[in-house]
């Protein structure tokens, strides 16, 4: 439905986003996730033609946006600082888009109305904005957004200054709202979590260009590369640098200090193993579930380390441990206990390492294997 | 209910701020009081402040110097020049806060005629205005010595860039978002800025406005030396009861009461919206 062809925008010598290239079909939900600076909220502005891309195109059906400025877009957007009319009431703020468009006074009073229940703010609709907390004042602006029928519907953080509880339902009844009236969804956030419950795709933004445009499990368990892979998931992979061997025993990672050599696993082959040979920098990558965590060394594939860091988060205790001077995080149930600096040992089954070699994935592993923690 | 206690620090401010009320109230305290005092009492020394109030000096202000004239002058070149420093301005400043028109060199240039003093034009004005006057169009816009079109354009040259410079922070500090939304939701630029900027920033117009009609109240220079009768403003009226024969204090402080008052009880009214607007961009959270 809509498309970003190479889009690059410059900031006098900053580029914003570089060479952009995806689409967005018609009720997709697309969701844009990267860290602050990615360049997400300049490619939103850029769809809503508030900035002009400064080489590239953007189509709409196959129709270049070039030149049409935002009014003629009939997209709708909701701003991260909320853009809310301070001189008007919270009913009239979520009234302006209806009355753009010249919609009778009844209908536009009913739809307010309606809008104000979903966000929950009935009673606060003859008040300012200027007396409205910033939870509240966000659901104003999520409520002006969504209110009208749009094209698309551009996202910019709209709930991420909401509290936990709140941000929670809100993001249920968001996905629930744009899927059953199908609607065509640009969001924006930083927030791993909520990328992976509502979107249908999403694409991982650094530094202005796209590190990977894929279906939220994909973006979970087989990351593009390092950067994704360090930035998806609570929490992200860790990561341990080895060097790669070919040796009797067949593929293996060492660690030449402390002569650890970690076995590949079994279907580890073909071009990963033809990229580690030539690679200059190879990492594994490790998701906190997927390693084990012992206080004797008397299992198989057990390597001395000592305890870091011991995050205690209720439902598990996240351990950070310090293995031949990388942090590997280790999920372990909330029953055990964990001193710092304790001598411990981790169990490392080479089914579940993720291989980057020079910053690329070349390696993922089966997903069906489920983990257990004895090696 | 606590009961707040007097300490020796608020007992030295109070008469502090006491101290500081007298001196700067006192000069008005006897402005009025001398416009209200009959004539054989006003050069009195010691000074008498116990007398029996009479208007005859306002009689005498408003009968003999023509006094109405004066204040409609005034009233007339204040609120034609206000209304287009405060249209044009605004647009000027907008374009300037939004679009950075001129890249800042503009603006600045626009603040280098505010550089000179007034007494430096006054003659070339003089005579621009003479020869304007002779013209059909001059005399159309009521241009020319002694006519109020003059003083009209003279306040709104030497208000607009003040005005501009003030606008150009308010505009600034509403955040353009807002714009970018509506266009969004609609309406297109024009639409915007009536719809949205203007609300917002109405509260600095409504400043920016106020300062503009004090200013043109209380020109002098110009009003001066650019008319003589027809066209005389009310501060130059005042001048009037500096006779040959002496200076009349009894009229001259009554003119000079109500050249004053009006302005005072403008600002008093206005005082909220005053303070407001000048905090205008910290308000917003």
């Amino acid at each position: 439905m809509i498309e970003l062809r190479g889009v690059t925008k410059r900031f006098g010598t900053t580029l914003a986003v570089r060479n952009l290239n995806f689409t967005c079909h018609e009720g997709e939900f697309l969701v844009l996730f990267g860290p602050a600076g990615a360049g997400k909220s300049t490619t939103l502005r850029l769809i809503a033609g508030i900035t002009e891309p400064s080489y590239g195109e953007i189509f709409l059906r196959g129709e270049s946006l070039n030149g049409v400025p935002p009014e003629r877009r009939n997209f709708s957007m909701v701003f991260e600082n909320y853009a809310l009319y301070s001189h008007l009431t919270v009913f009239e703020n979520l009234a302006f888009p209806l009355r753009a468009r010249g919609m009778p006074d009844a209908e536009v009073r009913r739809r307010v109305q309606e809008m104000a229940a979903l966000l929950h703010i009935e009673g606060m609709t003859d008040r300012k904005p200027g007396y409205l907390s910033g939870g509240q004042r966000q659901r104003v602006a999520l409520g002006r957004g969504l209110i009208r029928d749009a094209e698309i519907y551009l996202l910019d953080e709209p709930i991420s200054h909401l509290d936990a509880r709140l941000r929670i339902q809100m993001r249920a009844e968001l996905k629930n709202m744009c899927l059953e009236k199908h609607r065509t969804v640009i969001h924006v956030t930083h927030d791993y979590k909520e990328a992976m419950a509502l979107a249908d795709r999403v694409i991982v933004l650094n530094k202005g260009r796209i590190m990977q445009d894929a279906a939220p499990e994909e973006v979970y368990h087989c990351p593009a590369n390092d950067f994704v892979a360090s930035f998806v998931g609570d929490p992200p992979m860790s990561f341990i640098k080895v060097s790669y061997r070919e040796g009797e025993g067949g593929p293996a990672f060492i660690l030449p200090e402390a002569g650890i050599v970690l076995r590949a696993a079994k279907d580890f082959g073909g071009r990963a193993a033809e990229k580690a040979r030539t690679g200059s920098e190879i990492k594994l990558g490790l998701r906190s579930n997927q390693v084990s965590l012992f206080t004797t060394a008397d299992q198989l594939n057990c390597y001395e380390a000592r305890v870091y860091l011991v995050e205690a988060q209720g439902h598990r205790n996240l351990v950070t441990v310090d293995f031949q001077d990388n942090l590997v995080q280790i999920s372990t149930s909330p029953e055990t206990t964990w001193q710092v600096g304790q001598q411990v040992w981790i169990g490392l089954d080479p089914r579940f390492f993720h291989v980057f070699v020079d910053g690329r994935a070349v390696y993922h592993p089966d997903r069906n294997i489920v983990f257990s923690s004895i090696a | 209910m606590k009961v707040k206690k007097f300490t020796a620090m608020d007992i030295l401010r109070q008469t502090i701020i006491m101290a500081v009320l007298i001196v700067m109230l006192f000069p008005i305290y006897w402005m009025i009081v001398t416009s209200l005092k009959p004539t054989n009492l006003i050069l009195m020394n010691p000074p008498v402040f116990t007398f029996k109030p009479t208007l005859e000096h306002y009689i005498y202000a408003f009968e003999q110097a023509n006094f109405a004239l004066y204040i409609r002058n005034t009233l007339l070149a204040a609120i034609f020049s206000t209304i287009i420093v405060v249209v044009a301005g605004s647009l000027a400043s907008y374009g300037f806060a939004r679009y950075n028109v001129g890249g800042g060199n503009l603006m600045f240039f626009i603040l280098t005629t505010r550089m000179m003093p007034a007494i430096a034009v006054v003659l070339p004005f003089f005579v621009i205005f003479r020869t304007a006057g002779n013209s059909a169009i001059g005399q159309f816009f009521h241009l020319g010595m002694d006519r109020i079109g003059t003083l009209v354009v003279c306040y709104t040259i030497f208000n607009l860039p003040f005005a501009i410079w003030l606008m150009h922070s308010f505009f600034q500090d509403i955040p353009v978002e807002l714009e970018d939304s509506a266009r969004l939701d609609g309406y297109s630029r024009i639409k915007v800025f009536f719809k949205v900027v203007l609300p917002l920033a109405a509260p600095g117009i409504a400043v920016t406005a106020i300062f503009c009609l004090l200013f043109s109240w209380n020109e002098y220079l110009f009003a001066s030396i650019l008319t003589r009768d027809m066209a005389k403003t009310i501060t130059v009226g005042v001048g009037d009861f500096w006779t040959q024969r002496g200076i009349l204090w009894g009229p001259l402080s009554a003119a000079a009461t109500v050249c004053v008052m009006p302005m005072i009880a403008f600002a008093l009214l206005l005082q909220k919206w005053i303070v407001r607007g000048l905090t205008f961009g910290a308000v917003r959270g």
